[in-house]
């Protein structure tokens, strides 16, 4: 009954984390012990802190909901960094119930604390509630924004940002530059480079805002317009290291990687994204024991400060899941959804396979556009729940299917797909093709046979090793954190590719293998080969213009274009350079990898 | 496949240290009754620790060779039984087994020259001449298979297999009438257990009974079924409307064939009958030879599933490439499997082709391949959504051209005179008879055999240049 609570706030378990909140005092037996609360918060004002927390404790002790004393214990443990009692109480003071203002407050002091951790999905609900204690808070507004807009919910993101905008009654450079951040990510560049320059007008010494105006900049194809506004802006702030990586990138990706590597300085004090960065760039200049010196000690970095581990558990349960699920005889009596006006052509690929470069050269086909990542169908996974009202979970829910009006649901999950897709201008020109790179659809290609039973799945496939180390070296966030390590990465690879190699049996799927190597070695015939496949007409471009890939961006513009370069044969059989540089490279990872090279039909190679 | 023999007296070597004593015979015993108990583990386990006691007893050796075959490892149960042959070279044991051995491994001349061996050893042993019969089969000695087969019958009269292999060699060799009647025993065969209801009621003679008296009983495989089933209209004019009892994937295609009274899957469910017949007794009574089959096209999917899946197929596939149908293995419980069933990826020279596309219309666990396939030619793997063999049917007749093995997907392309290239092994199963390159049961069908026994190799080669 005694004992102080595991999550270190001070309070007594059953004060704190083993609360009965149906013994909780009432709203007027809380009231008695106002007075001391605000004498708790005098002191904390006063900076009297042990006192203040004492007092806190004791309050706390007879009314564990007492928001006066919750809120300076809360605001104690935030400052001592003890990080799980700090959320114990900031969550429990954002549920209190108590006047919407104040909720309002509450709950969006909680959600800053988690967004300045980057737990924007946590965020969301706390978020949600600001909002709604505060419909006219511009403030919850924007608030709500940066969590959709990192959350990848960009639509909704966008409508919060305008929405602060609106109720502010005034041009802000914060909300004007994350909007303008949220419609980068959507890949509307125009929208976004002249809403920085408003964001920049009133307000020049946003950082965040010059460094995300550069990148769109770059991303526009601007790149020496780019490379001024960074250069400028270190002109006057010479130690932000996040303009100075822009910078460095800037080099690297205008062909001066011994200037990355200068502007960047000696590695002792370097982030994990700016060893990378090294790591490319000594790549780049063929130095490549130094290229994985220096990646593998942003990965120690990452380990070790960052707490970067490998995880493969959830990816292990959800393989034998689907697996379970998805078998020929389960699947084949799920009905299906009927055509759709227009096909989406699902482009599958290993992190670092080429799924970016098939993109851009397909959306230079007449009738196709470029969807990239917008929506992926994880999202419907998760609506299936929903829809079905199955408790079942995904995907044993989509059993409900085969009941009554669960017919219609292929149907509607198909249009919600759909009309996001639209609402992201990605239909506006009624295109016949929209192409779907999303990482995660490998894992959803259950259900995508059930929404778009025959959409092209067009799989970019590359020698298993150039995968493993240029995900090695290329800074990038994978599932389960697999990019910390060469032992990780190929057993990610595994799961991956088995989970693909069980669809493909159990499944009729319009599937065609695409391999990088030959896309990058002939890309008009490559091309050729998927538009045939597709069954999109016209005419292809040439060959040079292929290979220059410089041809007019579309609008919205996938993510990947932002660094595109003219087509190069450079990364096909680069592990055998870096093998070279240290011949034990792969020796963890051999046997793991060695079926899935039979069977894709690589060999291991020799040293160059 | 292994019988305890007499061991042949052994040098007594010394006891190591520590060792349980066992005597010999009854570690001797004890291994051959692992073995044929099926405890492979524990077998070779023994197996091991006997070899490494006594290195060079000669039924040691057989015996852990035999176990070392049965698990999959061919290339030491041959050294280790050829060991003990040379050890003991006049034990008929010895040849009689390694007979089984060779051809399973597909050494057919070693085969041969050890069933002759055995025989020459125990000339009054019938098991030693039905191997030996077995092995000329397998080499395209019909003549000499049937002599050896009769030779063995001569011993034993009531031995099913031998009777039985004797009409595989007739049925091969074109002599039909004579092999039918030797194909009788069939049912005899272990394996053939339950495949006919428990009934007092005699089996049918061919002469008229009136409607709905008669069972008919689908037998043995699919393709047999299939292949068979053309006589069911035969069989109606003399017995009208007759009830057919079949596996309940065989409904659909089987209730297409006119005169059948009603088709039931159950025993229990045949009600009254005066006599029955299997579909495999049919040929017999019906007098078949290669000059009075039935034609084919006796079978056909029914046209709006046909063009259903014509515009599916049209969706799934691009334009302007043959359409390649594939089957590639069949069922692993069949007898011949392993002759018979390729991997995926041997159909190389195929994913090879610019201007195929693949679609396969395999079922079973062997469907599995797919997921690994990285070929040139798009492959779109149909079997997960084939409910039936009439959706088979339909696909079929969607294609340029099917591509399979000895499998009920042959059976069903012929039937319905679809045009398909069927690939044999080089002792194929009777019904494709010697030499021909086309089936006088199903016209549609092009046959590429073996020149080799068991090399696929130049077959698939063939097959693709002719496409």
């Amino acid at each position: 009954m005694n004992e102080f609570c595991s999550c270190g706030s001070g309070l007594r378990a059953v004060r704190c984390c083993a609360l009965d909140p149906e013994a909780l005092p009432g709203e007027a037996a809380v009231a008695l012990l106002d007075p001391q609360g605000t004498e708790a918060t005098r002191l904390f004002n006063d900076k009297k802190y042990a006192q203040a927390e004492a007092l806190a404790q004791t309050v706390l002790d007879a009314a564990p909901n007492n928001r006066l004393a919750l809120r300076v214990l809360y605001e104690l443990r935030k400052a001592q960094k003890r990080g799980t009692a700090a959320e114990v109480l900031g969550a429990r003071l954002a549920r209190l119930p108590g006047p919407a203002p104040i909720r309002a407050q509450a709950n969006g002091q909680f959600v800053q604390y988690l967004v300045a951790q980057g737990r924007h999905g946590e965020a969301l609900p706390f978020a949600a509630a600001a909002v709604k204690a505060a419909p006219k808070d511009a403030n919850a507004h924007h608030i709500m924004a940066v969590t959709l807009t990192e959350t990848n919910d960009l639509l909704a993101g966008e409508r919060h940002y305008r929405h602060a905008l609106q109720l502010l009654g005034q041009e802000d450079g914060l909300v004007l530059a994350n909007l303008a951040w949220n419609l980068k990510l959507q890949g509307r560049m125009e929208e976004a480079a002249a809403l920085y320059q408003r964001a920049l007008a009133g307000r020049a010494d946003n950082r965040r805002a010059v460094g995300g105006a550069a990148q769109v900049e770059f991303a526009r194809g601007n790149r020496a317009n780019a490379l001024k506004i960074l250069d400028d802006a270190l002109a006057s702030w010479g130690d932000d290291r996040s303009l100075r990586l822009l910078r460095a990138m800037g080099d690297l990706y205008t062909g001066a990687p011994a200037a990355a590597l200068e502007r960047l300085g000696e590695p002792e004090q370097l982030l994990a994204p700016e060893l990378l960065l090294r790591a490319q760039a000594f790549e780049r200049l063929g130095h490549y024991a130094d290229a994985l010196e220096q990646a593998s000690m942003a990965r120690r970095v990452q380990r070790e400060r960052g707490g970067l581990a490998f995880d493969p558990g959830p990816l292990e349960d959800r393989l034998a899941r689907y697996k379970a699920y998805f078998i020929g005889e389960r699947t084949l009596p799920l009905p299906r959804a009927g055509g759709a006006p227009v096909q989406p052509v699902f482009l599958l690929g290993f992190a670092r396979a080429g799924t970016g470069l098939l993109e851009q050269m397909l959306a230079q086909l007449p009738g196709v556009v470029a969807g990239d990542e917008a929506y992926p169908v994880a999202a419907l996974a998760s609506e299936v729940a929903r829809f079905t009202g199955s408790e079942a979970g995904y995907p044993e829910g989509l059993d409900e299917l085969l009941v009554g009006d669960g017919a219609l649901i292929p149907d509607q999950l198909r249009a919600l797909y759909l009309t996001s897709r639209a609402r992201r201008g990605l239909l506006a020109g009624q295109p016949g093709f929209v192409t779907d790179r999303a990482a995660d659809n490998i894992w959803h290609l259950g259900l995508i046979k059930l929404l778009f039973p025959e959409a092209p799945i067009i799989h970019v496939v590359r020698h298993p090793y150039d995968l493993m180390i240029s995900n090695f070296v290329q800074d990038r966030k994978l599932e389960a954190g697999a990019q910390v390590g060469l032992p990780a990465l190929a057993r990610y690879f595994e799961l991956w590719s088995e989970m693909l190699r069980h669809y493909r049996a159990q499944l009729t799927l319009r599937y065609l293998p695409v391999r990088y190597e030959e896309m990058v070695a002939d890309p008009r015939g490559q091309l050729a080969r998927v538009a045939a496949f597709i069954g999109a007409a016209g005419e292809l471009p040439s060959a040079a213009v292929l290979r220059a890939n410089d041809a007019r961006l579309p609008d919205p513009q996938p993510a990947h274009a932002a660094l595109r370069e003219p087509v190069h044969e450079r990364g096909v059989g680069r592990y055998k350079a870096y093998r070279a540089a240290a011949s034990d490279l792969f020796d963890d990872i051999r046997d793991r990898l060695a079926p899935w090279l039979a069977e894709q039909g690589y060999e291991e190679g020799d040293d160059v | 496949m292994s019988e305890t023999a007499a061991p042949p007296p052994a040098a007594k070597p010394p006891l190591p240290p520590g060792t349980q004593v066992m005597p010999l015979s009854e570690a001797l015993e004890k291994l051959a009754r692992l073995e044929q108990d099926g405890k492979l583990a524990e077998a070779d386990d023994l197996a091991r620790r006997m070899l490494a006691a006594m290195p060079e007893h000669p039924h040691i050796l057989h015996l852990a060779g035999i176990v070392s075959y049965r698990l999959g490892r061919l290339d030491e149960a041959i050294e280790r039984m050829e060991t003990a042959q040379e050890i003991a070279p006049n034990v008929a044991l010895y040849p009689r087994n390694m007979c089984e051995v060779y051809r399973g491994a597909g050494r057919l001349e070693e085969a041969v020259k050890a069933g002759r061996r055995a025989v020459e050893l125990a000339p009054q042993d019938s098991r030693a001449l039905f191997n030996l019969a077995l092995i000329h089969y397998e080499r395209l000695e019909l003549e000499e298979s049937v002599q050896a087969a009769e030779a063995a019958i001569a011993l034993d009269p009531d031995y099913p297999e031998a009777h039985f292999e004797k009409a595989e060699a007739l049925l091969l060799a074109g002599r039909l009438k004579e092999g039918w009647e030797s194909y009788e025993w069939r049912f005899k065969l272990k394996q053939a257990e339950g495949m006919l209801p428990k009934t007092d009621k005699p089996q049918w003679d061919g002469t008229p009974l009136p409607p709905g008296r008669l069972l008919v009983i689908g037998d043995q495989g699919f393709g047999d079924c299939i292949q068979f089933g053309r006589l069911i209209p035969w069989v109606a004019s003399v017995c009208p409307r007759p009830v057919l009892a079949c596996s309940g994937d065989l409904v659909p295609i089987l209730r297409q064939l006119p005169g059948i009274g009603k088709i039931v899957t159950r025993w229990e469910d045949t009600g009254e009958f005066d006599a029955y017949i299997p579909l495999s007794g049919l040929p017999r009574l019906y007098g078949l030879t290669t000059e009075n089959i039935p034609p084919a096209g006796y079978l056909a999917p029914p046209e709006a599933l046909v063009r259903a899946w014509g515009e599916k197929l049209d969706r799934l596939t691009p334009r302007g490439k043959k359409r390649i149908g594939l089957v590639w293995a069949g069922r692993p419980t069949h007898k011949n499997d392993k002759k018979r069933t390729l991997k995926l990826a041997q159909f190389a020279p195929l994913f090879a082709r610019d201007d195929v596309v693949v679609l396969t219309v395999q079922k079973g666990d062997q469907i599995a391949q797919v997921g690994g396939y990285y070929g040139r030619a798009p492959l779109v793997n149909l079997g997960p959504e084939i409910s039936d063999f009439i959706d088979t049917m339909a696909i079929l007749k969607n294609i340029d051209r099917l591509v399979t093995i000895d499998t009920s997907v042959a059976h069903v392309a012929g039937a319905i005179g679809a045009p398909a290239s069927l690939v044999l092994p080089k002792a194929p199963d009777w019904r494709w008879l010697l030499g021909r390159e086309d089936s006088p049961w199903y016209p549609s069908l092009k046959l590429y055999r073996q020149t080799t026994a068991y090399e696929w190799a130049g077959v698939i080669e063939r097959v693709v240049a002719e496409l």
